[in-house]
């Protein structure tokens, strides 16, 4: 027996409002699924861990040839708070909003930081308008650890071999990818959210 | 090897940048003096060069501004005609066969950059670290010629030190897209602000692509065919496929950080990012 052409009607009006909490709830937990995992590729990045792990670390990165560790190279202060924190928020702010629910499609929107917003947000301790995390991917310049003429007078404290003797061993600095790529790769699984 | 894509970018921005700064920041000096007889023995021996105590002179003619930059022709009445070379680069000329002698005394007036610009492959710590570099004796008591080749202070040192190839369109077409670096070694806070002022507007311009075969100067440092024009130059490529700026970001050290460079040099830095649209792989 057909149904009524006026009882489809209003199957169809009503669907979405029953049907939205429910998609809402799939859609956030697809969303949040990638997020985790994106905010977690970040974390277990070998140079996250290192910068992290601050002056005693080793080179796990292995940008630098092992003659001394990110967090020294970098310049960072040794009182200054975790770096790599101020990416991780700007990460954990990707957000996902849903939209509606009309004929067969579902409508949703998701916000994802861009690498500027990284950039932007990571200055170089010795020379403000420079990006460290960019300096990760473009190279990046040993000057904010060689202008420690003074073991002592570092401003990471301890744990350094002499600015000279590191030069000496030919300490450069090898380019890795880091949040562009990181961020392009989480771009295309949210373009591909499925529920 | 013949000339590739990052011979061309670099020689392009090179001619760009320090004409940029040469005609916004009217950065250059006219100044009168000396010219002294010294040794180059990269030179041939019969070649005798008078060098001044400045480098680099001014070379392009489409420089103007409140007072013009003297860009010279001739020194005492000797010009190119009487075997004369001006080495731009080096602040100097060179006999080049019997026009006078080694008594001779030359005196001029010739325009000096403000900043010496130079191409490099040298890293920023030893740049800036190793302390080698001399000043362009501007204030000396004792003036005397500058060694030809040395790099001088004030400079700016110009790097590409990234490239990277991505997709752009159907055909094979690429973005290719570089990071260039310039290293500002300045001897004061006004001229340093200066040149970061100037290179900060300039995000989002673009500039020509000038062949390696139209570069304007000689193997002596003299420009080709006894002048040169940027301007000139410049719109005669302007049209063929240029460069983009498409950001720049200027620095400069932190105060505590400059307290720690070696010498008395100020330090900044522009970090541009350019691109252009071209077939790599055809």
């Amino acid at each position: 027996m057909a149904l009524d052409r006026q009882i489809i009607a209003s199957l169809k009006r009503q669907t979405p409002k029953i049907v939205r909490s429910e998609v809402q709830k799939l859609g956030r937990a697809a969303f949040q699924k990638i997020k985790n995992k994106m905010i977690a590729d970040f974390l277990n990045h070998p140079v996250t861990i290192e910068i992290k792990q601050g002056i005693n670390s080793q080179n796990i990165s292995e940008t630098l040839g092992g003659a001394t560790n990110l967090y020294s190279f970098i310049g960072f202060n040794s009182s200054s708070e975790d770096p790599t924190k101020d990416i991780e928020n700007i990460l954990q702010q990707t957000n996902f909003e849903f939209a509606k629910i009309m004929n067969n499609s579902i409508e949703f929107s998701i916000y994802i930081p861009n690498a500027k917003d990284v950039f932007d947000a990571t200055p170089m301790p010795w020379a403000p308008g420079r990006s460290w995390a960019k300096g990760i991917e473009t190279g990046i310049s040993g000057l904010g650890y060689y202008l420690r003429v003074e073991r002592d007078n570092s401003r990471s404290g301890l744990g350094i071999q002499s600015p000279r003797q590191v030069r000496k061993k030919g300490a450069k600095f090898k380019n890795t990818q880091y949040i562009s790529a990181l961020l392009n790769k989480y771009k295309k699984e949210f373009e591909n959210l499925q529920l | 090897m013949k000339p590739q894509y990052q011979h061309e970018l670099m020689t392009s921005f090179m001619l760009w940048f320090d004409h940029e700064l040469l005609q916004k920041g009217e950065a250059y000096s006219n100044q009168t003096g000396l010219l002294y007889c010294g040794d180059d023995s990269r030179l041939p021996s019969s070649y005798k060069a008078y060098a001044s105590p400045y480098k680099q002179w001014v070379n392009d003619s489409s420089i103007s501004g409140d007072t013009n930059p003297v860009i010279p022709t001739s020194l005492n009445g000797y010009d190119r005609t009487d075997n004369i070379i001006f080495d731009f680069e080096n602040g100097r000329i060179i006999e080049t066969g019997g026009a006078f002698g080694t008594d001779e005394v030359l005196s001029g007036t010739f325009a000096v950059k403000d900043f010496n610009i130079y191409l490099t492959n040298e890293t920023e710590e030893d740049l800036i670290l190793e302390n080698k570099l001399q000043s362009n004796s501007r204030y000396s008591m004792n003036p005397s010629g500058v060694k030809p080749y040395d790099q001088m202070t004030p400079a700016i040192f110009l790097n590409c030190e990234f490239m990277r190839n991505e997709g752009f369109s159907f055909g094979g077409e690429d973005k290719t897209n570089n990071s260039i670096k310039a290293v500002i070694l300045a001897e004061n806070e006004y001229q340093l602000d200066g040149a970061l002022s100037i290179f900060a507007d300039s995000a989002r311009k673009s500039f020509a692509k000038i062949p390696f075969s139209s570069h304007p100067s000689t193997e002596y440092g003299d420009v080709k065919n006894g002048s040169y024009n940027y301007v000139e130059l410049r719109n005669l490529y302007l049209q063929s496929n240029p460069y983009f700026i498409d950001d720049v970001v200027v620095s400069k050290f932190s105060q505590k950080t400059q307290s720690s460079v070696p010498g008395d040099i100020k330090v900044g830095f522009i970090d541009f990012e350019v691109s252009t649209l071209r077939y790599p792989r055809s």
